[in-house]
């Protein structure tokens, strides 16, 4: 059971490496995961998935309006594309850059349109992070602490 | 930081640091701020985090003995990075490191301009961490020497530590902090004692400090400091003044007086960030010949700083960004800015300072009356040059530095020139005496084809170590014998200079002297140091042209160009220290040596041979200096009339103030006073 499950859960982290959701930012948090921090990496990842979806609200908030405050929108993105670099999230990150190069042209379209990539790829990845991480939790399941 | 309380984690970890060390890690984004907790805990630091700057600020203020380095993240809702960084770096002595997934170069020099100690891009990795305790060793190495000794015996090596990091890595490490901090520690006492005092109080880990009420140090609060200084000038800003000065209550001498130790403190190490890349000094010249100008030490020896709105730019907010231009800085007679860029390529200096408008006094006989001269000096020593090429973007000073040098340091080089005008100051040169003395063998161009319109001649040859050079040069003669001049120093006959000197070394520097253009009046001399590379010995190129023309400049003058050009050829890649000064109505000297103890300066020798003229000039000079064939250009516009547009366009700006350090020292050894010179500034861009 917990050898299907932990698999399962190598063939969807090296599946997100493959098609380049994730990159070595990630395997380093990986590797930072020990006996000392033994939840880091879900805890890191739930925090992302958060924040992200927050910042996305808020892009989609501030685009809306009909002033766009293009520097205001800017400084999400800017925190969108730290967080994502951070956990390792290279699509999103990729995405979060083209969207400020229009935020930078105060290019209304170009950032509603970049917005809705920059959604796909983070809700893509938001979906298989929380199947990685209702994974691990299956397999902790497994393992009763003693 | 609490002297008492790091000697105990000293003391604790002693054999582990930097296991402990404490750093507090302040970024907007949670996702962010986690995995550098984690990976600076990784790292076996003792992490505090904060998710606002705001309170990292409070927490830094109220527990400023808790940290011994800060993490910030650049873009923070609440308070911009920079922002935090300015009053981390203002309030606390604590090394700031920038943390920012914008990597653009203008971000970055934004942050190490601010005074971060090292700029970080996100996302940070962890061998990146593990090297971070460096700053912390280094800002401690560079504020108490002496004191923390033996934090840094364990560290590998700090200076050599910084030098590695000075190669392509944008970060902070100043020169000083591997050079020699004793020595100018030490002057830096002996000059101003009683600051000294306070100095020690503080750098002595006194026990009794820290258990004083804190005061903080608002904004407001600040400002009236920063008032006072400007008002009193830095120079002479001494404690209870400024605390009389700002009339606060409950604040004590105590406070004020560490709260300036800080606030230099805090100059300095600015002055050490820019110093790398442009530095601007603008010192002002007194009577004092014992000046020692290290990046804000050296404001103090200069009394006209105490005039005007000198240093309203010295706000922390200002000091980035201060006026480049501003003319009305500066007042307008005994000014001198010194532009000084240190480049540091491959761990060591270059030099390069340049001194505009100063005012020299020298005690000599005969007349001696402070005078306005502008000059500049550059001195490019110490250093193994790469191509490199710095650029100053200032309107009159544009210097591009291309050069494959050598650097040989420990050297002793001088050149000096006096000029005594006995005679009629605004009407005749009387007389140029150019001392070449250098130590090692020294390798002197004479002056041949050396010829000035008119009557001026200036023909020099080097006997004896000595250049001497005569010349009566009427003024009408000057502007009327149809300028450009050319004066050509070519010195393809290496005359050897004094008895130790016995290499001869295929340099051939040939000077074009081009004075273009109806000049009334004009007085200027340049010298040049040149340093021949280092597997022929200690050699000194020491080669002056000396030529004083008095000027009168007045309003007239004002389309008069003053060109100067030199060309040095140089069959070897050499490392070229240059000084090159255009100045007028007072003759003037540069001297650029190296001396023994690396210490490179410029040392600008001035006679004042004239009256006083106020009018100031305007320099503009390039330098080109690539590989082998060197070419400095030095195009001095004089023409400036008005001193204000003078100082703006020799590009005085506080950075640059704070950034330089200009070494006024007096050097009985260097010079034989037979020549009637008595005191001679020593310029050293010593950051």
């Amino acid at each position: 059971m917990a050898a299907a499950l932990t698999s399962q859960l190598h063939a969807l982290v090296n599946n997100m490496f493959a098609t380049g959701l994730l990159d070595d930012q990630f395997q380093q948090l990986q590797m930072l995961q020990d006996f000392s921090a033994p939840d880091f990496v879900s805890e890191v990842v739930t925090l992302f998935c958060d924040d992200g979806e927050r910042i996305i609200g808020e892009l989609a908030r501030e685009l809306d309006k009909p002033n766009v405050d293009f520097d205001r929108v800017d400084s999400f993105a800017h925190q969108l594309k730290g967080s994502s670099a951070s956990v390792g999230a290279q699509k999103v990150k990729n995405t979060c850059i083209q969207f400020r190069e229009f935020c930078q042209q105060r290019s209304r379209d170009g950032c509603l349109k970049t917005l809705d990539l920059v959604r796909t790829e983070f809700y893509d990845l938001r979906n298989k992070f929380q199947a990685m991480l209702q994974l691990e939790q299956q397999i902790q399941a497994c393992y009763p602490k003693h | 930081m609490r002297p008492d309380e790091r000697k105990g984690v000293v003391a604790t970890r002693r054999d582990q640091f930097p296991v402990g060390m404490r750093v507090l890690a302040v970024d907007d984004d949670p996702v962010c701020l986690k995995v550098l907790e984690t990976l600076l805990l990784r790292c076996q630091y003792h992490v505090s985090t904060t998710n606002q700057a705001a309170i990292a600020l409070k927490m830094l203020r109220e527990n400023r003995d808790m940290f011994d380095l800060v993490i910030s993240d650049v873009h923070m809702p609440d308070m911009d990075g920079f922002k935090l960084l300015e009053l981390v770096g203002l309030e606390m002595d604590l090394p700031v490191i920038m943390l920012s997934v914008n990597g653009e170069t203008k971000t970055v020099m934004k942050g190490i301009t601010h005074g971060a100690c090292d700029y970080l891009l996100k996302p940070v990795r962890i061998e990146e961490l593990r090297n971070i305790w460096q700053h912390v060793v280094r800002r401690k190495f560079s504020t108490r020497d002496r004191a923390s000794l033996d934090i840094y015996e364990e560290c590998n090596k700090p200076s050599n530590a910084d030098s590695d990091h000075a190669h392509g890595h944008v970060t902070c490490g100043s020169p000083d902090q591997s050079g020699r901090p004793s020595k100018k520690r030490k002057e830096y006492y002996s000059e101003e004692e009683d600051e000294g005092e306070e100095d020690n109080t503080q750098e002595t880990d006194d026990p009794s400090a820290p258990k004083k009420p804190r005061v903080v140090w608002s904004v407001e609060l600040h400002r009236k400091f920063v008032a006072a200084v400007n008002q009193l000038g830095i120079d002479k800003a001494v404690p209870k003044r400024i605390l009389e000065l700002m009339n606060v209550e409950k604040l004590t001498r105590e406070n004020v007086a560490s709260h300036l130790q800080k606030y230099r403190l805090y100059l300095k190490r600015l002055s050490a960030v820019a110093s790398q890349q442009v530095s601007i000094v603008a010192a002002l010249g007194g009577r004092d010949p014992f000046l020692h100008m290290g990046a804000f030490e050296g404001l103090q020896g200069y009394q006209a700083f105490t005039s005007s709105a000198a240093l309203s730019s010295f706000t922390p907010h200002g000091l980035l960004n201060s006026p480049r231009n501003n003319p009305a800085v500066f007042g307008t007679q005994r000014v001198s800015a010194s532009k000084s860029i240190q480049t540091v390529t491959g761990g060591h200096a270059l030099n390069h300072s340049i001194c505009d408008a100063n005012k020299y006094h020298l005690s000599s006989p005969g007349n001696q009356q402070g005078n306005l001269g502008q000059g500049m000096a550059t001195s490019l020593g110490q250093t193994q040059m790469q191509p490199k090429w710095i650029h100053e973007e200032t309107d009159d000073l544009s210097t591009i530095f291309s050069g494959n040098g050598l650097a040989n340091s420990g050297m002793s080089a001088t050149l000096q020139g006096v000029t005594s005008s006995p005679l009629l100051p605004q009407e005749l040169v009387e007389c140029t005496q150019v001392k070449v003395g250098s130590q090692p063998s020294v390798l002197t161009p004479s002056v041949s084809s050396g010829r000035l319109e008119g009557t001026v001649g200036v023909s020099s040859s080097l006997l004896d170590s000595r250049v001497s050079q005569q010349t009566t040069i009427p003024l009408s003669g000057f502007s009327a014998s149809g300028l450009p001049i050319h004066g050509l120093f070519n010195n393809s006959c290496a005359t050897k200079l004094g008895a130790t000197s016995s290499v001869s070394t295929p340099v051939h520097p040939s000077n074009d002297l081009l004075v273009a253009r109806d000049t009334k009046a004009g007085a200027s001399s340049f010298g040049s140091t040149m340093l021949l590379p280092p597997d022929t010995e200690q050699k000194y190129l020491n080669f002056g042209g000396g030529n004083s023309f008095k000027h009168k400049f007045d309003e007239r003058t004002a389309d008069s160009l003053f060109d100067l050009k030199f060309v040095w050829s140089s069959s070897l890649s050499s490392q070229l220290a240059s000084n090159i000064g255009a100045h007028h109505s007072v003759s003037q000297r540069w001297n650029n040596s190296s001396s023994n103890n690396s210490n490179i300066g410029a040392r600008m020798i001035g006679q004042p041979s004239s009256s006083a003229s106020t009018v100031e000039p305007h320099a503009k000079s390039d330098f080109l200096i690539s590989g082998d064939m060197l070419v400095p250009k030095n195009a001095s516009d004089l023409s400036v009339p008005k001193p204000q547009s003078e100082l703006s366009s020799s590009s005085c700006s506080f950075d640059g103030l704070l950034n330089s350090i200009i070494k006024v020292e007096k050097d009985d050894v260097s010079f034989s006073d037979d020549l009637g010179c008595s005191d001679f500034y020593s310029l050293g861009a010593c950051i």
